[in-house]
């Protein structure tokens, strides 16, 4: 009976591990569907997943739309940009923040947490004169800018996670094997580090990624919209959406992303603390 | 390591890089003036519309180039403030009246009293005009709206044995009869009603009813909630639970998903936004039979409140005369009837309301959807500083509320009292 129960243990884990992703993965699954449906199917009571009638036209309207493609290359080079700004500031300083004792890491931690607090609606109004003076609104540079500094907080909040987690006694090692601070920086701690960096780094890429409110606010230009700008163009006034379009223009807003986290996601445990303690 | 230092280099090098590629350059040139229209066209046709003008106007004046700044309704308030407090707004701002009275009292938006042409002020019905006109000074050209119009699927009506209303108005009666009279057990409900949301229509219809809500304007205007304001809400309330003629269900959604189940045969008639008529004839099932109802009329009249999409200039913009010449070519007759075709809305002008007419007559409920167009009346809510607040932690709540049973007549109106009380003092 117990051996039964047992060999019940693994197929209910999948059941439950399919049910799981199954409920992570069905908005998507949904929104693929709504991007294949015509006006009509998705204005009547009838639900299904598969549409009645395959109506691709949503995707070649979605693609006419002023600037899609565009937009895409705007919201991809910020989004790169911004995401290498955010690791290249917050490697060494999430370093910082968890080695060292005392004031600096007090208030850097309590920089962290307030950064937190404000509503972005509070500070928009300021960012945008100082962006104004140094002649950085309505340009993808001062989106960047401002895309590193929101995301910043959080990244390094993330990343002084990681660093605390790697033993000193690593370090220490190191140190008595002739390494001085930077080779046992360089050889132990960031590699050790490279699960945190990537997770860090797809973090910052998809907030970027995503980001509607500073885009809206700071880019003037269309030339120069990102892809959020340009998607929330399909909702009209009056109530009006052009759902099917919408749905068909975020399918193609998601692949990106999704290219960026399968080519990450392999790294994200590839190097976890590989062979950090010898035998 | 030497593969790691090249990473590194390499990396460093193609983040300036794109960094680099990212600047927007602004090229400063002595040409024509050049203005910037920020347009929230969102429908296909009407952005080519829109486009089509535009590129007609830079053909006749090359010496005043204008440049569509392409924006969506999502946000743009609060890309208009920033913009305006940073002194980046456009010259040419197209939006709806309900939102810039605000603007106009910050004293961002030129008066244009002086700049509308005789000819434009005659052909815009006067309660539209109203809606635009902030402290006697007029803060923008009017330029489409919608009204509150029934749908009806004409099968059903004919199958209750109701005769179905062709007169200039419909009474708010004469729609409950119909409603009871087709309205069969659990099969099929006489009205459908996205209700989600009620204020804004509740708000819209009131003034059929000799409902205003508000009085004066501004930080001054006062709160009355007495028979007029009460009416519809009463009127709907009853149908719901006394008459059991309104679909239970689309009181809980929006206006765009109670249409399904007007497609579906599970309504006889929907009330909507009248653009939805363009909607009904594309969506609908191939076999559905379906008409537009006359507009419906209160005690006092068919009257709504206007709240039409406006275009206004940005008072710190260096070209006023410009771009008020270029609005008043834009909203000329076969323009503004164009793009109202394209947006399957009503043009705020008489002369393009008639031209639309002749060129649609009948068409998709066109005639009936128009003859509405002038209805339209001021709406005092308009021009009341503290509504959008109101309406959105005071007014909706307590019509949910009231609609669900939760709360009687009596306590709605305390509720929408002494919400606007806490709000104002």
């Amino acid at each position: 009976m117990r051996v039964f129960a047992q060999q019940l243990v693994r197929p209910a884990q999948y059941v439950a591990l399919a049910g799981y992703i199954l409920f992570l993965g069905f908005p998507l699954l949904w929104l693929v569907s709504a991007s294949v449906k015509s006006s009509a199917e998705l204005n009547s009571l009838v639900v299904n997943l598969l549409p009645q009638e395959w109506h691709w036209a949503n995707y070649s309207e979605a693609l006419a739309r002023q600037g899609l493609v565009s937009s895409a290359g705007n919201s991809a080079m910020v989004a790169l940009a911004s995401t290498a700004l955010v690791i290249l500031i917050a490697l060494p300083a999430s370093y910082v923040l968890a080695r060292l004792k005392g004031t600096i890491r007090v208030a850097g931690v309590g920089w962290i947490l307030v950064s937190q607090v404000f509503p972005v609606i509070l500070v928009i109004l300021p960012l945008f004169l100082i962006l104004r003076t140094i002649g950085l609104t309505d340009s993808l540079v001062g989106l960047t800018l401002v895309h590193t500094t929101y995301t910043m907080p959080f990244a390094l909040w993330m990343l002084q996670g990681y660093v605390a987690a790697i033993p000193v006694d690593l370090e220490e090692a190191g140190a008595m094997d002739g390494g001085n601070r930077l080779v046992v920086l360089r050889r132990i701690v960031f590699p050790l580090l490279a699960p945190g960096v990537v997770a860090t780094a797809m973090f910052s890429f998809v907030s970027s990624w995503n980001e509607f409110f500073f885009a809206l606010v700071l880019l003037q230009s269309p030339e120069n919209y990102t892809l959020p700008i340009t998607l929330s163009t399909f909702i009209g006034g009056e109530g009006k959406v052009a759902l099917g379009p919408l749905a068909a223009g975020s399918v193609l807003a998601a692949i990106p992303s999704i290219v960026f986290f399968s080519i990450m996601q392999k790294k994200l445990t590839g190097g976890l603390m590989a062979g950090a303690v010898k035998g | 390591m030497k593969t790691r230092g090249v990473s590194i280099a390499a990396c460093l090098t193609i983040t300036t890089a794109l960094l680099a590629s990212c600047g927007s350059g602004d090229a400063a040139d002595d040409g024509p003036v050049t203005l910037k229209f920020q347009a929230l066209s969102d429908q296909p046709a009407a952005i080519a519309e829109t486009e089509s003008i535009v590129a007609d106007w830079n053909e006749e004046n090359p010496d005043v180039q204008v440049e569509i700044v392409p924006a969506g309704w999502d946000g743009v308030y609060d890309k208009l403030i920033t913009q305006f407090n940073g002194g980046a707004a456009p010259d040419i701002i197209h939006y709806e009246a309900a939102s810039i009275v605000s603007f106009a009292r910050d004293g961002y938006l030129a008066d244009l009293t002086d700049l509308m042409s005789d000819e434009r002020r005659a052909d815009i019905p006067e309660g539209i005009l109203d809606s635009v006109t902030v402290d006697e000074q007029l803060i923008a050209y009017p330029t489409e709206l919608q009204s509150y119009m029934v749908f009806a699927n004409r099968t059903l009506l004919e199958d209750a044995g109701v005769e179905i209303p062709t007169g200039d108005t419909m009474t708010w009666d004469e729609l409950r009869e119909i409603a009871r009279a087709t309205t069969d057990g659990d099969e099929v409900y006489g009205l459908g009603w996205g209700l989600s949301s009620p204020t804004a229509a509740f708000m819209s219809l009131a003034p059929g009813f000799g409902g205003t809500y508000f009085e004066g304007t501004g930080e001054d205007a006062t709160l009355t909630v007495d028979d007029g304001e009460m009416a519809l809400p009463e009127l709907v309330h009853d149908m719901a639970y006394e008459d059991e003629s309104i679909l239970p269900v689309t009181m809980t959604q929006s206006g765009s998903e109670a249409i399904a189940s007007f497609y579906a045969g599970q309504t006889a008639m929907t009330v909507q936004g009248s653009y939805q008529a363009a909607n009904i004839a594309k969506d609908a099932p191939k076999d559905f039979d379906w008409v537009a109802l006359p507009p419906l009329a209160g005690p006092e009249g068919p009257q709504q409140a206007a709240n039409p999409q406006t275009l206004s200039v940005n008072i710190d913009s260096e070209h006023v005369e410009e771009s008020a010449e270029f609005i008043e070519f834009f909203t000329q007759t076969e323009h503004l009837a164009a793009l109202n075709e394209a947006d399957a809305l009503i043009p705020a002008t008489t002369s393009a309301q008639e031209h639309l007419a002749e060129k649609l007559g009948d068409e998709n409920g066109w005639d009936t959807i128009l003859a509405s167009g002038q209805n339209f009346v001021s709406a005092p809510y308009l021009f009341v500083d503290s509504y959008a607040q109101w309406k959105d932690t005071v007014a909706t709540p307590a019509y949910q509320r009231y609609l669900a049973q939760e709360t009687d007549e009596t306590e709605l109106a305390d509720q929408l009292t002494n919400g606007w009380d806490e709000i104002t003092q």
